[in-house]
């Protein structure tokens, strides 16, 4: 279904609710995602992040409240949507007597792909996350991270136009999960739709095209990044790279709505401002003064509010 | 497609993991160890129809447990999410696995009573016409107790909340819902047999309907 910017909401919650006997633990969620977006989805633990997976994937029912995905109704027409949708869960689990190709070719052979598509689908997939050596290995003989990744090829194999993926960077090192994101990136750029739910805030700022904050059940906020970041003023802080250091400190704290500088590594210095005052005026005062006391600027950047920063924030409700 | 494809998926899980194996040589080995044991004391029953006796007596606890744990055991560890996910309906998955642990049972039983009836011809030449008569009603009558041991198995598998709930659960209840369909032989009615296996397949219906209802209702 089209929405007012004129592109397809792929996937839709309306006044969704899920209570578990006393336990709501989602309260009327609504958002909408369009195709091709990636959506962070975060929130502390038992905020109701995997709740919300598992009623889009079918897994759940909700209570209350309409869910549509790809303009398909959940759950009556669970069929349906599970041909459009890849699924990584949080604990990814197969039985224990598979090996990894068979895990993937049965997986590959229920969405309904030939023989030869999945062989190929495998190969190519398994080179893409190196594991090609262990394409033959028993699953209970592979790292908890090599089983992650065969959790996230079985949910791409079937070229699915959502990815629904539960914590999917957790248990990978730092060079896996920048090689995931450029992935996901990549996925993303080709239409696919990605939702995801991270407790790596990093991560979420990193790949996120939209970003929606959950809290006791209820979405405390959604937007891109800017969007979320226009809510919080710019912090009084300018942070800058030198390369060459004239160590005159003195004469710049000296400047007006200078409130005191810090020396953060050997070229770089931290300066903090009065509160309230006229950052591009003071910005513009300190570069000059920086150029005349002989200082060499690499970059300058005000520094802007982070991810965590606001991410408590609404968690607060302060936002 | 997806029936056959998760049937044959089932029994190549039991292959691989080496169920199939045990159960195949397993329960034929006791057949044979029993004729060691009993050629030593004496015995005069044939083996032919010793082996129907210890094919039905074991068969069907074999199966429920079978079943029972490893249900309880895919579940508890979220092995079906990723089966759940995708676009085949759920009672495939269960009825795929009553059938592949029952077709296996099925071919244990045959291999441990032609056992039998190998060493009762080694032994004394070709077996009476009565002793295979009373093999093959013994075996009919196994056929239909494993059937609702193994609906029972699967219900208690579905529904237990852990191994242990399952185990406690099939050895109280599965065993004795199996020895209903004895009910006609030892009523001694006539035609005995033939209502022994409508009883088991009417039994075995509702408890896997039962199942595959309480399953699709299930939430993971």
């Amino acid at each position: 279904m089209k929405n007012s910017t004129g592109k397809n909401d792929l996937l839709v919650f309306e006044g969704v609710s899920k209570r578990y006997k006393d336990l709501l633990a989602l309260n009327n969620v609504s958002f909408k995602i369009e195709e091709g977006e990636i959506f962070g989805y975060i929130g502390p633990n038992g905020a109701g992040k995997t709740t919300t997976i598992k009623i889009m994937v079918g897994l759940l029912r909700q209570t209350h409240g309409k869910l549509h995905i790809g303009g398909y109704s959940m759950p009556e027409e669970k069929d349906k949507v599970h041909k459009l949708l890849g699924y990584l869960p949080q604990m990814v689990a197969f039985q224990d007597w598979r090996t990894v190709d068979d895990a993937l070719t049965t997986f590959g052979k229920m969405s309904s792909l030939e023989k030869d598509v999945i062989d190929r689908r495998i190969e190519r997939s398994l080179e893409l996350f190196d594991l090609t050596d262990a394409r033959y290995k028993k699953i209970t003989e592979l790292s908890g991270g090599m089983i992650q990744k065969v959790g996230l090829v079985q949910a791409l194999l079937h070229n699915p136009k959502l990815l629904v993926l539960d914590e999917p960077l957790a248990g990978f090192d730092p060079e896996t999960r920048y090689q995931v994101k450029q992935i996901f990136k990549k996925l993303s750029k080709n239409g696919t739709t990605i939702f995801f739910s991270s407790h790596i805030l990093s991560d979420v700022e990193d790949i996120a095209t939209k970003i929606g904050i959950l809290n006791y059940g209820r979405i405390m906020k959604i937007g891109t990044l800017d969007e979320l970041k226009a809510n919080f003023p710019m912090k009084p802080e300018i942070e800058v790279v030198l390369s060459k250091d004239a160590g005159r400190l003195n004469e710049l704290e000296s400047l007006r709505g200078v409130e005191s500088i810090k020396q953060a590594a050997p070229n770089k210095l931290v300066i903090h401002l009065d509160k309230g005052i006229d950052l591009d005026q003071a910005t513009n005062q300190i570069i000059q003064q920086m150029i005349k006391l002989e200082y060499r600027i690499r970059s300058f950047n005000p520094v802007s509010v982070s991810i965590d920063e606001i991410y408590l924030q609404y968690l607060k409700g302060d936002a | 497609m997806s029936f056959s494809l998760l049937f044959k998926d089932e029994l190549n899980g039991f292959y691989k993991s080496k169920v199939m194996i045990f159960l195949w040589i397993g329960l034929p080995l006791m057949t044979l160890l029993i004729h060691l044991w009993y050629s030593d004391t004496g015995g005069e029953i044939p083996l032919t129809s010793l082996s129907a006796i210890v094919v039905s007596s074991l068969g069907g606890t074999i199966a429920s447990v079978m079943l029972t744990v490893s249900i309880i055991h895919e579940k508890t560890r979220r092995v079906y999410d990723l089966f759940l996910i995708r676009p085949i309906k759920r009672w495939k998955i269960i009825v795929s696995k009553f059938l592949a642990v029952y077709v296996c049972l099925i071919i244990a039983s045959t291999l441990a009573i032609i056992l039998g009836i190998i060493i009762d011809f080694a032994n004394t030449g070709l077996p009476q016409e009565a002793v295979l008569n009373g093999a093959l009603q013994s075996f009919a009558i196994s056929i239909s107790m494993m059937a609702v041991s193994s609906a029972a198995g699967t219900l208690i598998g579905v529904g237990a909340p852990s191994v242990l709930v399952g185990a406690i659960l099939v050895i109280y209840g599965g065993n004795q819902i199996s020895s209903i369909p004895l009910i006609p032989s030892i009523l001694n009615m006539s035609d005995a047999v033939p209502f022994t296996i409508i009883l088991g397949a009417i039994i075995s219906c509702v408890l896997l309907v039962t199942a595959v209802a309480v399953f699709n209702k299930k939430q993971f």
